[in-house]
């Protein structure tokens, strides 16, 4: 193709009116809305020192039962946490209210009304809005003010099929796809500004476009469960079948280490 | 307790986020081959051709120098994890070299 070998010359004008002003902006508009999420999220709901306590022995269950295969936990403090916990949660001791008082199955909460519930879902919409709207204001404003004209050469070859999104506004049939417009260097930009994001902000970032495609799952997600509205009766009694089942099972790591060690070195007879 | 579990009972956390400073390393380097093809002025394959070799490259040192030639003593998943670049810093790579290509070989 003959503009191959002519090559276009552009105003070094665009490079300092164009080129920088749209990263620039992109990076702080990046920066920006990092900032506006971590400012517009409310503060998690302080709990009582009684909630906190329910949550904690069962976390300590959970934590003793997960390394139970392969315990770093000798066996006298393993069968003695193991029993504590156990008989705490058949007697109730841990619950937020006392001990249960025998009468009739209590209803958990109804999580709809609960507005811990509530607040989950509208800080995943928050986010999401304020993801969507930057990028939608920035696409208008480089539409309205660079438009039609050719703004660099991308320095390696795309299909024809990009040449109209690429090349919007620029009404030349015959020129090579690599001359593109300033809405292809927003793209460019929205893409590969998410490492920059990544060094500035730290992983997890609010700013990078990583975060637009996990938002319809992560959104659910975070707006199922902030506030587990649970009964920690029922919760207690299942831990307490979970603990006795993982005691038959626990194995200490240090169990016959002497014999292990004595074989490593050969000083033992190895197994058959 | 399976194998998977076990191995991953012997990981220490401060550890592995202080390793997580490898990522810092993958993006500078991704910068800088970008700005060394754009200047350079290359186009088409042998850009991509220079991303490929600044990313074995900066893999080999840090597997030689930090990592001491065993990667799985540093990293969850060994070499493939100290090499691979990401989509990120593909991207990033993109973005530097069409910057510095226009502002050096486009521009007066």
């Amino acid at each position: 193709m003959a503009s191959n070998a002519v090559s276009l010359y552009l105003d070094p004008q665009i490079r300092d009116w164009v080129l920088f002003p749209i990263t620039l902006v992109m990076i702080l508009v990046g920066i920006l809305r990092h900032y506006v999420v971590i400012l517009l999220q409310s503060q998690p709901k302080k709990l009582q020192r009684g909630a906190i306590r329910e949550q904690r022995a069962l976390a300590r269950s959970n934590i003793l039962r997960a390394t139970s295969a392969y315990s770093p936990i000798p066996p006298p403090f393993y069968t003695s946490i193991s029993t504590h916990l156990s008989e705490a949660f058949t007697a109730g001791t841990y619950l937020k209210d006392g001990p249960p008082k025998g009468d009739g199955p209590t209803s958990p909460p109804n999580p709809l009304s609960d507005p811990g519930a509530m607040d989950g879902m509208m800080a995943g919409m928050k986010t999401q809005m304020v993801m969507m709207v930057p990028q939608m204001v920035i696409m208008g404003w480089i539409n309205f003010f660079f438009q039609g004209f050719v703004l660099i050469k991308l320095p390696f070859p795309l299909t024809l099929g990009f040449k109209s999104m690429l090349q919007r506004g620029i009404e030349t049939p015959d020129m090579d796809v690599r001359w593109v417009s300033s809405l292809s260097w927003y793209f460019l930009n929205f893409f590969g500004l998410n490492g920059l994001y990544r060094l500035l902000l730290g992983d997890g970032n609010d700013a990078s476009s990583q975060t637009m495609n996990a938002s319809p799952f992560g959104g659910a997600n975070a707006s199922a469960n902030p506030n587990p509205v649970q009964d920690f009766n029922k919760l207690f009694k299942a831990e307490k079948d979970h603990l006795e089942f993982s005691e038959a099972t626990y194995i200490w790591v240090g169990k016959d280490v002497e014999d292990r060690v004595l074989r490593k070195y050969g000083k033992l007879a190895p197994l058959q | 307790m399976s194998t998977e579990d076990r191995a991953a009972q012997l990981i220490f956390g401060p550890n592995v986020l202080a390793n997580s400073a490898i990522n810092s390393t993958k993006f500078l380097s991704a910068c800088f081959a970008g700005a060394a093809a754009g200047i350079l002025g290359l186009e088409n394959w042998a850009g991509f051709f220079l991303f490929l070799i600044a990313t074995l490259l900066s893999a080999g040192i840090i597997y030689s120098v930090n990592c001491k030639g065993r990667p799985n003593r540093y990293f969850q998943g060994g070499f493939i994890e100290l090499v691979n670049p990401g989509q990120d810093n593909a991207f990033t790579f993109v973005l530097m070299w069409t910057l510095l290509y226009g502002i050096v070989h486009v521009y007066d």
